[in-house]
Parts: C-alpha cells; structure tokens; sequence
C-alpha cells in the first residue's frame, strides 16, 4: 500500500469576525491523499474550498483560527506545532500553495531570482546565491521556463509565464504535497491547459509527491486528478474517484454542479444545462439539518429536522444525505 | 534602453520649456506691480535735499543703473544676457548690496532650516505610519487622529502655537531671528549655541506639521500592501515576517519618495511662513522683504532658485523613480 502523503482528520476551522461571530468555513473534513496521487476539491464560491486550502497548511493567522481536528504530513502531525516550526520547517519544505491569484502573489519590486534565494534561505540557511541559482536554473529548465526569467521583475512577465514561475517557485524544495488553489481560474482556455500540462508534469517528474486541486469547474477534475471531493458549507457532501463522482455522483449538489456547466465529453454532451436555484447558506446562523436542503429538489421535512452524517460506502466512496443511495438514485430515474 | 533615452529626452525637452516659461513669468510678474522702487530709493538717497533738481538727476542716474527707463523688452534681453553670465543685477531694497550678495547670504539659514526638518518630518512620519498600519490596535488609535488632527493645522498656526507656548509662555526659546540679535556671526561656541537655540521653534513648526501627512500617507499604503497577495504567498512559502515586512516598507514607500522629493523641491516656497513668524534670515523672509520693497532683481532671482528647484526635484523624480519601481520602468518604455 502506497504511503500516505497528507492526512487530515476531522479538520474545523473558523473565522472570527470583528464582531466576534464564529463561521465555521470547513467543519470536520477528513481526506487523504496518497504518494503519486492527487484528489481535487470542488464548489462553488463561498463553500469553503479556499479556506480548507488555507486550513490544510498549519498555520493560521486572523481573521482564521484553529479548532480542532489534526494534519499528518507523511506521518508527521503538524496540528500541535508552534507557528514559527510550522513556517520554518512546513511551509514551503513540506506542504506548499499555489495561490488563487498568481497575478499578484509575487512581489512587483523584486526580480524572480531573489525572491527564490529568500525561499531558500528560509529553510536552508548557508546556500550560496550561486548554488540557488543553478537548481533554480535546472527547475525552470525540467519545467520548461526560459532561463532569462530569472533575472526578470514579475511586470516583465505575461499572466501565464507568471502563473507557471509561480508553480516552478512553489514546488523549490519538492513538497510533499501541493496546493493548488484554483491555479487556472484566472486564466484563458490556452494557458489553462498549459498550467495544468505542468502540474501533471511535477507528479510525473516526482518534483512533488501529491497534490491537492481546487477548483470550481468539477468537470475540470476529471482530467486532472484521481479522488475528487465536493464540498458545500464547510462540509464534505461527496468523496470517490474521478470517474465516480463525475459520471456517477450520488449525492444531489454534486449532480447539480455537473449539470450546470458544459461539458464536452462523451455521453455527457446532449445534456440541458440546468441551474442549481439559490445561494449557499450564510454560515453566520448555518441552518439546522441538511445544509443544502433548502436548495435541494428531493428535500424531505425530515432533512431540516437533524443533521446529517457522512456515510462512508466501500472503496472510499462517501456521500452526506440521508436517503440511501438506491432512493437517490431511484428520484433521479423519476426526474 | 534605446527607448529609455527617448522617455528622457521627453522629459528633458519638457523640463527645457517649462523652465522657459517659467523664467519669462519670474521677470515679468514683479515689473508689473504699480509703484516706482526707484522713487523710494531715490527719496532715501535724497533725504534733507531741497534741490528738486539735484533729486530729478539723481533719480536719472538710478533709473539709468537699473534701466528701468528702457522698455520692458529691452530690459528683459539685458536680463537674459545678466543672468547667463551670472549677473542678477543690485538689490532695489537694499541697493549697493547685489541680488547675489544678499541670497548668497540668507540660502544657507534656509537650507540648513528645511533639509534636516523636512527629513526628519519625513523619517518620523513615515515610521509612525509604517508602526500604526503593522501594530494596528491601540497603538494605530492613538496615532492616526494626532496626526490627522496635526496635519490639518495651517503651518502658520503651529508656528503661532509654538511661539505663544515656547516662546512667550515658557521662554524657553527666543522668539525671533535666526542668531542673538547682540551677536557677530563668527565661529565662536557662543554664536553656535544661540544659533541652535533659535533654530528649535521653527525646526520644529515644520516637523509637527510633516509628519502628520507623512504618517497618514504611509499608514493608507502600508495597509493596502500588507494585504497584497504577494504577503500572503510569501508567508506560504515559510519567509519570516521581518522579511516580509521589508518588502511591504520598501513598496510602500515608493510614492512617499516621490512626495520627499517634491516638499525638497518646494522647501524655499515652503519656508516663508515659519521664516515669516520667526523673522527667520531666510530666503522666504527676503523674498517677502524684496515683495515689500518691490525689489525686482531680487523677487526675480529668489522665484528663479524656487522655479529651478522645483523642476529639478521633478525632473530626477522622473529619471529616478524607473530604477526604483521596475512597474514605472516597464511603463515608461512603451
């Protein structure tokens, strides 16, 4: 059995506002991503998906404080650490984040190559400039980068050289896992595709040992990692393979979300688009019972009366509703 | 860096034309107030003379001097061709002095009046600033309405506050002047000393007054930047704060040293009024006895040291803020 790269178990994480309410934006969530693989998170805005990419790496500061739960990193639990270990001895060297905007998560007053040597000297503190500068000229070689991009101010670069030297920074000191917090949103369809070539070059070129993909296009998944999960209100609603969840996703949310974008795959093309109607519930006063069921077309009264577990089914496979997965399955054969 | 040239030519060639205009408004602005300074030189000349004759040839011999008899256009080729040889002519006010004499003599109090205040101004404002927007909690409170409260006072009105408090109530410091009004300027320790003493109130008008804009200024950029995605990254990727924080300083400061350079380049405009309270011997004082005097050559020359500084200081802003900010430089190129 392969080794487990990341574990996390029964996370919660909150938000403390200015007026000292409590939202909890991830509320017990378990995952685990093995050596070689990768699991992606999916969503829409607001459910969560960005603060579990903040949560998963240890350190939090405000307005985001830590609960509860516990973060195994190759069979290190980081949960307990004090937030300088974390910082000196995780972040970046262990566990490292691709962020939502790569646009402006360089500095714009300084050149590529120093702020790589500012990495390295964070964790490793006598490398020589010289010596940083040719493994970082041998990464930007294996990942395809132009050696001139070094010596380059972030302004110089084009939006997807930026996101992919942000990549090729990120993955410096080969992390065991890698979070990548919708690295492609922001981009054209061109240099998505180009970004997410790369990512799947670093598991194959071993840079990293497994990544985390977050994303709000669930369809996107498919092409890119193996587990998926989808997350709704803080809470974990469905967990399988990509294949499963994709073309076979059993609980109503992650159904929606595959009808509501366009897909051009196979047997999923001839499809109508449908809408999921409302919004996410506001987590300030989360709703008792089901968080979706005010949204949800086969909503039963019993669904707002208590709250829902997950149900583990075999092969990994988990989904967060209280009917079966025959009765599921049977409501969506009557539309 | 072939472009980089042309963007300086650019604003070479701008500079050139302002520096033009500006020169032309300098000679022709004071000529244009009614009065006769000459008359009032003459009438000083010419005092206890009852030959009304004798005081008709003295005032042509001074009109001659000065020309002033010509016609303006006249007066201004001459001027030209006095200032490129680095003539500014004789002071109307205090005539046998020349305008050169006379700021040669008051530049230095003005120099050594603003550089230090405005730079210290600067440094403490823009560390207060920069503490506040880090700190935030008790410490951003207590700092950012002093200075949004000090920085509204007109510069006249702390002058007049410190004057009234120090000056006057406390007598700790004198309230005029830029030396002992009883002393010889020369290198003596008591000289000095009553130097230093002088300095403190006006010193310190100017100070207050910048740091509350300079603190205000920093604090609004500090935070903007302290929430920049690239802090984030940076802290993701395990770079200690006192790392971090260097970058944020350094970004935020890029528009502060703009503002440095600019109240450096209006420093002689912007010492009139605490030279004006304190009868400072300054530049701003001169040019406000040369107003009083009509004195010509003099507001000339003083407005022409103003104009020059100021371009200057925009000037090098300009050339130099490409090398700091490569975001200007990438900018400037196109």
């Amino acid at each position: 059995m392969a080794k487990v790269m990341l574990e996390v178990k029964e996370l919660t994480t909150k938000y403390i506002t200015r007026f000292q309410e409590n939202i909890y934006a991830v509320d017990h969530v378990s995952l685990k991503v093995e050596e070689g693989k990768s699991l992606g998170i999916a969503g829409e805005s607001g459910c969560g998906k960005s603060t579990l990419a903040l949560s998963l790496m240890g350190y939090y500061f405000p307005p985001l404080h830590y609960t509860s739960g516990e973060i195994i990193i190759d069979g290190r639990n980081i949960s307990g650490m004090e937030p300088d270990d974390v910082r000196k001895s995780i972040l970046g060297k262990e566990i490292a984040y691709i962020p939502q905007s790569a646009m402006n998560a360089l500095n714009p007053t300084q050149k590529i190559i120093h702020f790589i040597e500012d990495v390295i000297h964070a964790h490793e503190s006598h490398v020589t400039k010289k010596e940083i500068y040719e493994r970082a000229r041998k990464l930007f070689e294996i990942l395809g980068l132009p050696e001139s991009t070094l010596q380059k101010y972030p302004v110089e670069l084009s939006g997807g050289m930026k996101q992919r030297t942000v990549i090729a920074i990120s993955v410096l000191l080969s992390p065991k896992v890698l979070i990548a917090d919708e690295p492609s949103s922001a981009l054209d369809v061109t240099t998505q595709k180009m970004v997410i070539k790369m990512l799947r070059d670093l598991m194959e070129k071993k840079l990293i040992k497994s990544m985390i993909f977050i994303t709000h296009e669930l369809p996107l998944l498919y092409n890119v990692t193996d587990d998926i999960m989808v997350m709704y209100a803080g809470q974990i609603v469905e967990k399988g393979t990509a294949e499963q969840v994709v073309f076979d996703s059993i609980h109503p949310y992650a159904r929606g979300l595959m009808g509501s974008i366009i897909v051009p795959e196979q047997g999923l093309r001839d499809v109508k688009l449908t809408a999921i109607p409302g919004v996410p519930p506001n987590l300030k006063n989360p709703p008792a019972g089901c968080q979706f069921a005010e949204r949800c077309q086969y909503v039963r009264p019993e669904c707002k009366a208590m709250s829902v577990n997950l149900r583990e089914l075999k092969g990994g496979r988990a989904y967060r509703c209280i009917l079966s997965e025959e009765e599921l399955r049977e409501a969506y054969q009557n539309g | 860096m072939e472009r980089y040239r042309k963007y300086f030519l650019n604003k070479l060639s701008w500079f050139l034309i302002t520096f033009v205009c500006a020169f032309i408004l300098n000679f022709i602005l004071p000529r244009l107030m009614p009065g006769d300074p000459v008359a009032a030189i003459v009438s000083r000349m010419a005092q206890g003379m009852s030959n009304a004759t004798g005081v008709q040839a003295i005032y042509q011999q001074y009109t001659e001097l000065f020309g002033t008899n010509k016609p303006l256009l006249q007066q201004f080729f001459i001027y030209v061709n006095n200032v490129l040889h680095g003539n500014f002519g004789f002071s109307l006010s205090q005539y046998t002095r020349t305008v050169a004499d006379v700021l040669g003599a008051s530049i230095w109090w003005t120099i050594c009046l603003q550089f230090p205040a405005i730079i210290v101004g600067w440094l403490i404002g823009n560390t207060l600033g920069a503490l506040a927007a880090y700190r935030k909690g008790g410490f951003d409170k207590i700092i950012m309405p002093i200075s949004i409260f000090v920085s509204n006072f007109p510069a006249f009105g702390m002058a007049i506050i410190l004057l009234v408090i120090f000056g006057v109530g406390l007598k700790w410091f004198p309230t005029s002047g830029g030396y002992g009004f009883d002393l010889i300027p020369n290198f003596s320790w008591k000289f000095i000393w009553s130097v230093i003493v002088h300095y403190q109130l006006p010193f310190w008008s100017i100070v207050l007054i910048s740091i509350g804009g300079q603190a205000i200024g920093m604090r609004s950029m500090s935070i903007y930047e302290l929430n920049a995605d690239y802090v984030k990254y940076a802290r993701f990727m395990g770079i200690k704060d006192r790392k971090i924080i260097g970058y944020v300083f350094r970004n935020a400061m890029l528009p502060q040293i703009t503002g440095l350079a600019l109240s450096i380049g209006t420093m002689v405009g912007g010492a009139l009024v605490a030279e004006i309270i304190f009868s400072y011997p300054g530049l701003g004082f001169t040019l406000l006895n040369g107003v009083m005097g009509q004195d010509y050559p003099l507001i000339s020359a003083s407005t022409l040291i103003i104009t020059v500084m100021v371009l200057s200081a925009n000037f090098i802003i300009e050339i130099l803020y490409g090398i700091i900010d490569p975001r200007i430089k990438a900018a400037q190129a196109d």
